[in-house]
């Protein structure tokens, strides 16, 4: 039975991913995309469309509609394994400020001129680094997380958040346009149209890799869920995998918000839907985030693509339109707050 | 080496203190095979510590533990999850769970890292849901329980783990007179080993084969109810006066006085 969801579920991504590459300011007909397809993986032969075409499908939609579809997957994986880490459906790596602090290494790197550094390596890195900073910061104003209550965790994360998105943007603002620098809308609401097929192969590997590792702990997420004592008397101790999640999810955030900038909101969303729909045993959620996650994402970045007829719309600006609604219906139901 | 008569529980000469603070001195206590034992004693007197440190979320700082002849630092949290289960007063849970998914968390200590769900899981949590009596609330959701049928869900995650002995908290705090009795007959039906922390003297005393009273962390008194529940041991533990009359199979009924609180 869940293979037949697992299957379904791929299909779905699959045929999101043809209608996101066929859309754009240029639209090129779903015939020609799959015969390019079939071109391109020796099934048929000959120029079923034209270069330019081509170009624009080859080289600049189909690494972003992955990215799209990674940074969705990955994005919500964080928020899923976020909320079962401090057992509150209100984490999320952009609302608990780890983005913020993944973009400040991020930018620090590039300022330092590290953007060649280990083949590329450098600029993550710092990310993570910045996103470990985050999160240690906002678990020790929160306090203990055991007794961290909603309030203090949701309010500890945006003073975090605006500390290091203010440093963040002034180190944009000090290195004038540095060498790989990006604009400070980038850091702040996203972009995914920086994709090139050498930039998404990190992300796409570090999320795979994610989903792999946690697919292999469900267990361990379920009796997070119970919280600590719960766990324990289930034969689980919490408190090595809760570092290791923890660190896991700074790496993968990191790594994300170094391609692709900071969105919000992504790791509120799909979890919170998904669990409507499948409950809350991880056993079904994990695999219906990633999904979703992905499709939801590059859909978004569709509508980004299309809405203005003058350009792109920062994708950070469609997933708060969509995320502060249920971050506010999350925080003012009585179970939200918690505790 | 294993003693003649086998212990479901023994604890030896536990202490445990928190910072400088000792909640509990020099315990030793024991359930035997298949045994109901209760633990009584006022608020504060270390009854839920000392649960605590058999269901290993605290660590005794000296004296040992040990279940069915183990010493429990020799086995893993997961196969002392196999062994004995807790039916605790933790149940706040911020997610949405429907019961069927909560009892089948039960299972975990049975599972593999990744979780897959045997045969035999869903057999154990058939018959827990069965057990707890709570069969027709399977495709509820959690949260939207009353606090009554959360406990007896609690209590279904706990037998879904197929466990040797049982521990008990309190389980019977807010529920009213039928659920409390229901929950005590659930447990004595078992037929394993049981270990109670009460609060109601004379539930305790129906149910129990033998108390401990536990006084400022140290033990007051041992023994059969009908043996130790005294007027004079109940006023000297919780400051109250009563008189004890002969219910039942000679089981004490405890009635409260009305006089002030002696200091």
């Amino acid at each position: 039975m869940p293979l037949v969801y697992l299957t379904a579920g791929l299909v779905s991504i699959f045929f999101t991913i043809l209608f996101a590459i066929s859309v754009g300011v240029v639209d090129i007909p779903l015939a020609e995309v799959i015969a390019s397809l079939g071109e391109h993986s020796g099934l048929s032969e000959g120029m079923a469309i034209s270069q330019a075409h081509r170009d624009i499908l080859w080289e600049l939609r189909l690494p972003r509609v992955l990215l799209a579809g990674f940074a969705g997957a990955g994005l919500s994986l964080c928020g899923m394994v976020m909320q079962a880490l401090v057992q509150n459906p209100l984490a999320e790596p952009y609302i608990l400020g780890v983005a913020s602090g993944a973009s400040l290494g991020a930018v620090a790197v590039i300022l330092l001129g590290g953007t060649a550094f280990l083949a590329g390596i450098g600029v993550p890195l710092g990310a993570f680094i910045g996103a470990v900073a985050a999160t240690g910061f906002v678990l020790a104003l929160a306090g203990k997380e055991r007794s961290a209550s909603a309030v203090r965790l949701i309010l500890a994360g945006a003073v975090v958040s605006a500390l290091f998105s203010a440093l963040a943007n002034l180190v944009v603002y000090l290195a004038n346009d540095a060498e790989g620098m990006r604009s400070a809308a980038f850091w702040t609401m996203g972009s995914l149209a920086g994709a090139r097929w050498d930039t998404i192969w990190l992300p796409g590997a570090a999320v795979l890799a994610g989903a792999v590792f946690f697919a292999l702990r469900l267990r361990e997420l379920n009796a997070m869920l119970l919280g600590e004592e719960t766990a324990v008397t289930l034969g689980v101790d919490l408190l090595g995998a809760r570092r290791r999640y923890l660190a896991l999810i700074a790496l993968l955030t990191g790594i994300i918000v170094s391609v692709c900038g900071i969105f919000g909101f992504v790791g509120l969303i799909i979890p919170h839907a998904v669990r409507a729909v499948v409950g809350a045993d991880h056993r079904r959620v994990l695999p219906g985030v990633l999904i979703v996650g992905a499709i939801f994402l590059i859909l978004a970045d569709v509508l980004c693509r299309v809405l203005l007829p003058s350009g792109d719309l920062p994708i950070g600006i469609l997933t708060a339109l969509v995320g502060a609604p249920i971050f506010m219906r999350l925080l003012f139901r009585a179970e939200g707050l918690g505790r | 080496m294993k003693g003649v008569f086998m212990q479901d529980l023994e604890v030896k000469k536990l202490s445990f203190s928190l910072g400088k603070t000792e909640i509990l001195q020099d315990i030793s206590l024991s359930v035997k095979r298949g045994e109901f034992v209760g633990i009584i004693g006022p608020n504060g007197s270390g009854k839920s510590t000392l649960l605590k440190n058999v269901y290993r979320v605290l660590q005794p700082q000296a004296g040992e533990i040990s279940v069915f002849g183990r010493h429990l630092q020799d086995i893993s949290l997961s196969e002392s999850a196999r062994l004995l289960a807790v039916m605790g007063q933790f149940h706040k849970v911020n997610f949405d769970f429907t019961v069927e998914d909560m009892v089948m968390m039960g299972r975990i200590p049975h599972q593999g890292t990744s979780g897959r769900i045997s045969r035999q899981d869903r057999l154990a949590v058939e018959r827990a849901l069965v057990q707890a009596g709570v069969v027709e609330l399977a495709k509820r959701r959690f949260a939207s329980l009353s606090g009554g049928e959360q406990q007896r869900v609690v209590l279904a995650r706990a037998l879904a783990q197929e466990p040797r002995l049982l521990l008990l908290d309190e389980p019977t705090n807010h529920l009213d007179i039928r659920y409390q009795i229901q929950i005590m007959e659930i447990a004595t039906g078992l037929g394993i080993g049981v270990l109670a922390v009460l609060h109601d003297l004379n539930l305790a005393a129906m149910y129990c084969q033998r108390l401990y009273v536990l006084k400022a962390g140290r033990l007051a008194a041992a023994g059969r109810p009908a043996e130790i529940l005294t007027p004079t041991l109940i006023h000297d533990v919780y400051g109250v006066h009563c008189e004890v009359l002969s219910g039942r199979e000679g089981r004490p009924v405890i009635v409260y006085g009305r006089e002030k609180m002696a200091v």
